[in-house]
């Protein structure tokens, strides 16, 4: 039986910030096509430095990434674009921008991506009635509270049903009741073939979700 | 059905930097101040062209001859020797024997007008017209004067003709360098802008890169508006530097006073041979504003995200 090619690989990762000692420490890991994965550990233990790699804004400063078949080390700046519409990020601090309205937040990458707006109108009309944000289209993200802002910048981030999807707490800022329902929009997403990677310190989501879980510690992973 | 399904995509679509965070206003303040200078140095760049032509062209059409009085021969039928000379001489198209009233007038500046002038030997002059078309031999003109008339000799102000061009040349190169300088300038303030606008959206252009956004598409998120402050400084700074040069002719009593007023107010209210020339050069300079402020800002933006994430 042919095992399923990894959509991400990291092999012997090693990250240090600056002249400091290693944040991450010989990391390898293959998330293969359609995985759900929950990432989780103690504050400080890596999580978001490792998701920085993953969604490209930082160098491993020695071992290999390979995302979608392509070496990163090797990546043209040509092509990081094409790679990059293929992730979806949900950051902890929202990154909306924000002189542009939810609608307008929300519809970022297809914009970036070419797309009419007659095109993806109703797609994003869609998703912000999903999220709970019908009545916010017009608003500007300053005057969302920090659970609105998460649910916008969840909306973003799958917009493009992406073939990953990376989130560093996307459920700290929203009620369990939303938690779930976005829990839920996750596991459509990963139906659908997205292949999803979510930190978080939520262990009642992680309870709920019945997913694989990789712990980070001290810069290490662990597989539970 | 939800709000949002009626929700009606805005006609424009809102930009991805924000101009409220782009140094804009600095930019066209600079930019129009640097067109406006542009604009006078091709004035007076222009300005000096004519004069020399001008001036050059007088002089080119003439030449003197000096009789010094000399005690053998008397000054009458010196001039009627030198008349009979210029009369056989090919190229020379008039002449004038300017009489002892004028020669001593030439004089007045430095002497006064004194009686004194009567008593000295102040040479006679004959100020001879010559065919630009078939100009004279000069050198045989010279000798023949010399030869057949005691004290004669011959001005063709080849000097001053040389020293007025060498004069004209180097104010012209001075001009050129202006607009070179203020070229150097204007380059640098577009990148010293574009890197301000990407520092003030930085923010903007990471979560742009992150969601897919190649180099150029950011580049032209910035460049267009560059464009057009380019442009608006452009126009501004050539009406105002118009405005100068009509408003320099004006003060000084318009059309009909004469030297820089004059020469300023026929810039662009003149011949049409001069005029053409002057608004196809100040055409230019809105022109090449927007150009450098597009080309510069692209070529800034791109060499600045290529060191981003």
């Amino acid at each position: 039986m042919n095992r399923p090619s990894s959509i991400v690989s990291l092999q012997n990762i090693g990250l240090r910030y600056g002249k400091g000692r290693e944040v991450l420490r010989d990391i390898n890991l293959d998330l293969e096509p359609g995985s759900f994965h929950f990432l989780t550990g103690p504050s400080g233990a890596g999580k978001t430095s490792l998701l920085r790699l993953l969604f490209l804004t930082k160098k491993p400063t020695r071992g290999l990434i390979s995302m979608f078949g392509k070496d990163m080390a090797t990546l043209s700046r040509r092509n990081m674009p094409k790679i990059r519409r293929r992730i979806g990020v949900v950051f902890q601090d929202f990154r909306l921008l924000d002189h542009l309205t939810t609608y307008e937040n929300i519809a970022l990458p297809l914009r970036v991506a070419g797309q009419k707006p007659k095109d993806y109108r109703d797609n994003v009309v869609e998703l912000l009635n999903w999220v709970g944000l019908a009545e916010y289209a017009d608003v500007y993200p300053p005057v969302l509270s920090g659970g609105e802002k998460q649910r916008v910048a969840i909306a973003r981030a799958v917009i493009t049903q992406p073939d990953l999807l990376l989130a560093d707490e996307p459920t700290g800022n929203v009620d369990p009741a939303m938690a779930l329902r976005l829990l839920r929009l996750f596991a459509e997403l990963n139906k659908f073939g997205t292949t999803i990677v979510i930190a978080t310190h939520d262990s009642h989501l992680i309870a709920k979700a019945k997913r694989p879980v990789l712990v980070l510690n001290d810069g290490q992973l662990e597989h539970n | 059905m939800a709000t949002a399904s009626k929700h009606k995509e805005p006609k424009q679509a809102s930009g991805l930097m924000p101009r409220s965070q782009m140094p804009l206003r600095t930019l066209m303040i600079a930019m129009t101040v640097m067109c406006y200078l542009a604009c006078l140095a091709i004035g007076a760049l222009v300005l000096i062209t004519r004069a020399v032509n001008d001036w050059s062209s007088d002089i080119s059409g003439e030449v003197t001859v000096q009789i010094r009085p000399s005690d053998d021969v008397k000054m009458s039928d010196k001039l009627v020797v030198i008349a009979d000379i210029l009369d056989k001489t090919a190229g020379v198209s008039s002449y004038k024997i300017l009489d002892k009233k004028a020669g001593a007038k030439l004089l007045e500046p430095w002497l006064g007008n004194a009686d004194i002038l009567d008593q000295l030997p102040v040479p006679r002059l004959v100020a001879v017209s010559i065919d630009q078309n078939k100009l004279p031999d000069f050198d045989k003109l010279a000798a023949e004067l010399k030869s057949q008339v005691t004290g004669a000799s011959l001005d063709t102000h080849r000097r001053w003709q040389a020293e007025l061009t060498r004069m004209g040349n180097s104010l012209v190169r001075l001009g050129v360098g202006v607009l070179v300088l203020i070229t150097i300038s204007a380059i640098a303030l577009v990148i010293f802008a574009s890197r301000t606008a990407l520092d003030a959206n930085r923010q903007v252009v990471e979560v742009l890169h992150l969601v897919g956004a190649s180099d150029p598409f950011i580049a032209r998120q910035v460049q267009w508006q560059f464009l057009w402050a380019g442009l608006q400084s452009g126009l501004i700074g050539v009406l105002v530097g118009m405005a100068t040069f009509i408003l320099l002719g004006i003060s000084s009593g318009g059309p009909a006073s004469s030297g820089l007023a004059d020469a300023s107010y026929g810039l662009l209210i003149g011949t049409p041979e001069v005029t053409s020339v002057t608004y196809l050069l100040f055409l230019l300079v809105p022109i090449v504003a927007t150009l450098l402020c597009l080309v510069a800002a692209r070529l800034a933006i791109m060499r600045i995200l290529s060191n981003a994430i």
